[in-house]
């Protein structure tokens, strides 16, 4: 998954486990950028009677960096405060919920936002999670209500969504057999296993959506368009159960948890002893763990699982060489002069970021493989709701990349198809047209776990 | 950015003095006051009430924090205590405390 339980003690902790997080120019209000960090993984909508919800106890940021030194420059921080109005019931909800203010929805989450200049808004509502039609009979509504516009150009919505990303991890996670290839899979001497159509494993899944719509002008530099984006979710260092109250209480400053820039770096580049460790550090202290990127261990796999497949990408893992087009495209950004037309390079700080160049305009008819299809506002241009980014980072994994910075390296002709069978058509849950982007979550009735 | 926990915060008035105070007196210091309180051998309470009455002068010049003050004894053979307190922390290194919190809960 792009970062869904992807290091060890985090995956105990959903509230603050961050899952992707998009960043693009949004496509229906040219001059701003869209950041949507998503948070508390595989919510299955049925899940009441307490249903999902951010932690009051966690401190959910988005960061920017718009100079290059893989240091913050620009962060907005998210706090959440849950009510409940009524204790001596066990609902969530004791009627429907037609608004937000709503005195049968019983269990209440407001948050506050801040920026550089301060609090930027306070008290603002979240919705509720899509229960049901009895219960939620409007979500598309009570969602839209949610939308809070806070002046300056600046809009943010914080809530349950439909999960976006599709990934087959069943396949992926079972030794990388990916369906469309499972035949040509060494499958260490078990039977084998035919080829298919991929799994969304995700699909059908809420999560907690942060999204907040900007200014360009907000958050980048006169004449430095490209800004990194990453986000944090921190705790209190002590947490006490207090059996007397039934709750946590905690103390002692707040240290981060949970980070996400690129899709799938913690997830399939880190190695499993630095993950945790690597989610409490911020990006500009990426450079040991360089490594990882310039030798990843999935490109020395790829040859193994599917023996006579990958015969150039063997060699090239065998030469040793570092992947310095692995460690462009996620650490420093692509300088100029690679791809005609096009930089999103923030400089030699080797840091893990979405690097956004903002001075690229959304795509009248955007290409699921982004920059691999010819397409500059995508991945890893950012990265859009619709991206397949687990079809381009297996691509580039695989070698599909390399001539970037070695034009006589010739990728295997799998490199180039290399797909877990996903595509954005595989979300059973249409996005948006306009902010919050993400779709409607799935409804609890509707979509039985 | 969050605080790094390498970091003293002593903003919150979180001292040595403090942290006596808490184990001395239940009500106002918390959660970690209370247990330190529930688990007091007569010895250590003795010991504690000492060191309460001589910090008596002291404790006049220092706001006591709102919230619960929780105290982490990282190595009670060389004194080693980290002290938390609503968004700071602060770390001492002070074997006496140590000695006298590990009295307390053994």
């Amino acid at each position: 998954m792009s970062s869904h339980r992807e290091a060890p003690e985090i995956s105990k902790d959903p509230v603050a486990d961050s899952t992707d997080i998009y960043a693009f120019v949004s496509p229906d209000k040219p001059g701003s950028v869209t950041l949507i960090a998503n948070y508390i993984p595989l919510e299955a909508p049925a899940g009441g009677p307490n249903f999902y919800e951010f932690g009051d106890d966690v401190l959910y940021e988005i960061h920017i960096d718009n100079n290059g030194d893989g240091q913050a420059d620009i962060s907005y921080q998210f706090r959440f405060n849950t009510t409940v109005r009524n204790p001596d019931t066990f609902l969530y909800n004791t009627g429907p919920i037609e608004s937000l203010g709503s005195a049968n929805w019983n269990r209440v989450q407001t948050y506050s936002v801040s920026g550089p200049s301060g609090t930027l808004g306070s008290g603002l509502s979240c919705p509720p999670c899509n229960v049901g039609p009895l219960s939620t009979p409007d979500y598309a509504g009570l969602a839209a209500a949610a939308v809070h516009d806070l002046g300056g150009g600046i809009s943010v919505f914080a809530g349950q969504r439909a999960e976006a990303f599709f990934v087959d991890l069943g396949a992926i996670f079972d030794l990388a057999d990916l369906r469309p290839f499972a035949n040509l899979h060494a499958t260490f001497g078990l039977p084998g296993i035919p080829k298919g159509p991929g799994v969304n494993a995700t699909n059908h899944v809420n999560v907690h959506s942060i999204a907040i719509q900007v200014p360009i002008s907000a958050v980048t530099r006169s004449g430095h368009p490209t800004i990194g984006v990453w986000t944090t979710a921190s705790r209190q260092r002590v947490t006490l159960w207090d059996a007397d109250q039934g709750e946590n209480v905690n103390s002692g400053p707040f240290r981060q948890v949970s980070r996400l820039g690129n899709p799938l770096i913690n997830e399939v580049i880190i190695a499993m002893g630095d993950k945790d460790r690597w989610n409490s550090l911020p990006p500009a202290g990426d450079k040991q763990f360089a490594h990882y990127v310039t030798q990843p261990g999935l490109a020395a796999l790829l040859p193994v699982l599917y023996p006579g497949v990958f015969p150039n990408l063997a060699a090239l893992v065998k030469s040793g060489k570092p992947r310095a087009d692995l460690e462009a495209i996620l650490m420093t950004g692509i300088p100029p002069g690679i791809i005609k037309g096009f930089t999103n390079f923030t400089g030699p700080v080797v840091a893990d970021m979405l690097r956004l160049n903002t001075s690229i305009p959304a795509a009248k008819n955007p290409n699921m493989f982004g920059l691999l299809g010819g397409d500059p506002a995508g991945f890893p241009n950012g990265r859009r709701i619709a991206d397949n980014v687990v079809a381009i980072e297996l691509r580039a994994i695989a070698g599909v990349t390399y001539p970037l910075i070695d034009p006589k390296f010739k990728p295997d002709a799998a490199a180039g198809l290399l797909t877990d069978g996903l595509t954005a058509a595989s979300v059973s849950a249409s996005p948006l047209g306009q902010f919050p982007y993400l779709g409607v979550p799935y409804g609890g009735f509707n979509t039985p776990s | 950015m969050p605080s790094d926990d390498t970091q003293s915060s002593p903003a919150m008035g979180v001292s040595r003095r403090s942290v006596i105070r808490g184990a001395a007196t239940a009500g106002a210091a918390g959660l970690a006051a209370t247990a330190f309180g529930a688990a007091l051998s007569p010895a250590a309470a003795a010991s504690t009430r000492a060191a309460s009455s001589t910090g008596a002068a002291a404790d006049a010049e220092v706001k006591a924090p709102a919230g619960p003050i929780v105290v982490h004894v990282r190595n009670a053979k060389s004194g080693d205590i980290e002290v938390f307190s609503g968004t700071s922390q602060t770390r001492l290194r002070d074997k006496d405390l140590a000695a006298r919190i590990a009295r307390a809960i053994g």
